[in-house]
């Protein structure tokens, strides 16, 4: 397995990934989106809600707002020795106290830990008026994304297979398919037609360029191929908030690596 | 209240809306704007251009 980042950043990320079979590429893809763990609002204890919003749509707004995560310091409720009731090595409580007017931002959260907070101070969670108040105290822990879509820490979270472009020796550089190609990474180079530089990755394999050979009467068969590399894979993950891009791929590849562990050892079992 | 984030893809869109809101109602163009504030997707964009704010006039009935 290879990965060869062309952009990395906090909140975004794409890379190849080489050597490595199309199951493997899912896996990573769904253990990004769907296992690796994110903190958000669950438990809510709703002291005052004297806003417009009812008080379910106040919790499932909270509940969307990304929380700064810190997979390391903290266990899943689930694995904990509290018994899913609720401790500190688990959950971290937040309080909000607002009295209006004013607009209730996602700032005004107090966490009780420093470094589980509010990934943005400005996500707006309702309008108060004049005498409205809201007085909350809010439960968050860790959980797996295949749970809800609030703990999953990607927003998207894909791949495609890498694109090759040939073409054979019946192409005339006739340009029917430089100028059907959506993506306009096509050109007629000399006699033939071939790829411009360094923009062969935003092909999304559509095929229109095939379809346009053949409309230009070449046969049944198109001079311009468009194939893919079965173990090369493009990637692209964002993040959502909750960790950052690198953190994210990290603990999808951990996931995969702890359970082919289980999977191996499960096996030498049986075997005896 | 503008959803805190795109019901498509999950992106966080509504810490944007304050600005987006002003600069709409400064006449400017919504895809400058939206592409400024770098909403690349047409699921998070459409969030934005088709909100309707109705806070204000449930207020009353509190």
């Amino acid at each position: 397995m290879k990965i060869e980042f062309s952009s990395l950043e906090e909140s975004a990320a794409s890379f190849i990934l080489s050597d490595v079979s199309i199951a493997f590429a899912n896996a990573l893809r769904r253990a990004m989106t769907s296992e690796v763990m994110a903190f958000a609002i669950e438990d809510v204890k709703i002291y005052d809600n004297t806003s417009a919003l009812f008080d379910e749509i106040l919790t499932h707004r909270l509940g969307l707002i990304p929380l700064v995560t810190d997979p390391d310091n903290f266990v899943p409720r689930s694995q904990c020795s509290c018994d899913g009731t609720g401790c500190p090595r688990c959950t971290v409580t937040l309080t909000m106290s607002v009295e209006g007017p004013c607009v209730v931002m996602s700032g005004d959260l107090v966490s009780q830990d420093a470094f589980v907070q509010p990934a943005e101070d400005k996500i707006p969670i309702v309008k108060l008026e004049k005498s409205q108040k809201v007085v909350i105290e809010a439960q968050a822990y860790m959980e797996r994304g295949i749970e809800h879509a609030k703990w999953s820490p990607v927003t998207v979270c894909g791949y495609k297979n890498y694109p090759a472009i040939t073409h054979d020796e019946r192409c005339d550089g006739c340009g029917l398919c430089v100028e059907v190609c959506p993506k306009d990474i096509l050109q007629v180079k000399g006699s033939v037609i071939g790829v411009k530089d360094g923009v062969l990755e935003l092909c999304s394999l559509c095929r229109l360029c095939e379809l346009a050979c053949l409309n230009s009467g070449i046969g049944n068969e198109p001079a311009i191929h468009i194939g893919m590399d079965e173990r090369k894979f493009l990637f692209t993950v964002e993040s959502a908030g909750a960790l950052p891009t690198v953190g994210i791929i990290k603990h999808g590849l951990l996931f995969l690596k702890n359970h082919s562990d289980e999977l191996h050892e499960a096996l030498s079992e049986i075997r005896g | 209240m503008i959803p805190v984030r795109c019901f498509t893809c999950g992106k966080v869109i509504s810490t944007v809306y304050e600005e987006y809101k002003r600069r709409r109602d400064a006449n400017e163009d919504p895809k400058k704007i939206l592409d400024d504030l770098g909403l690349d997707r047409y699921c998070c964009r459409r969030m934005l251009l088709t909100h309707k704010e109705i806070i204000d006039e449930l207020n009353p009935y509190q």
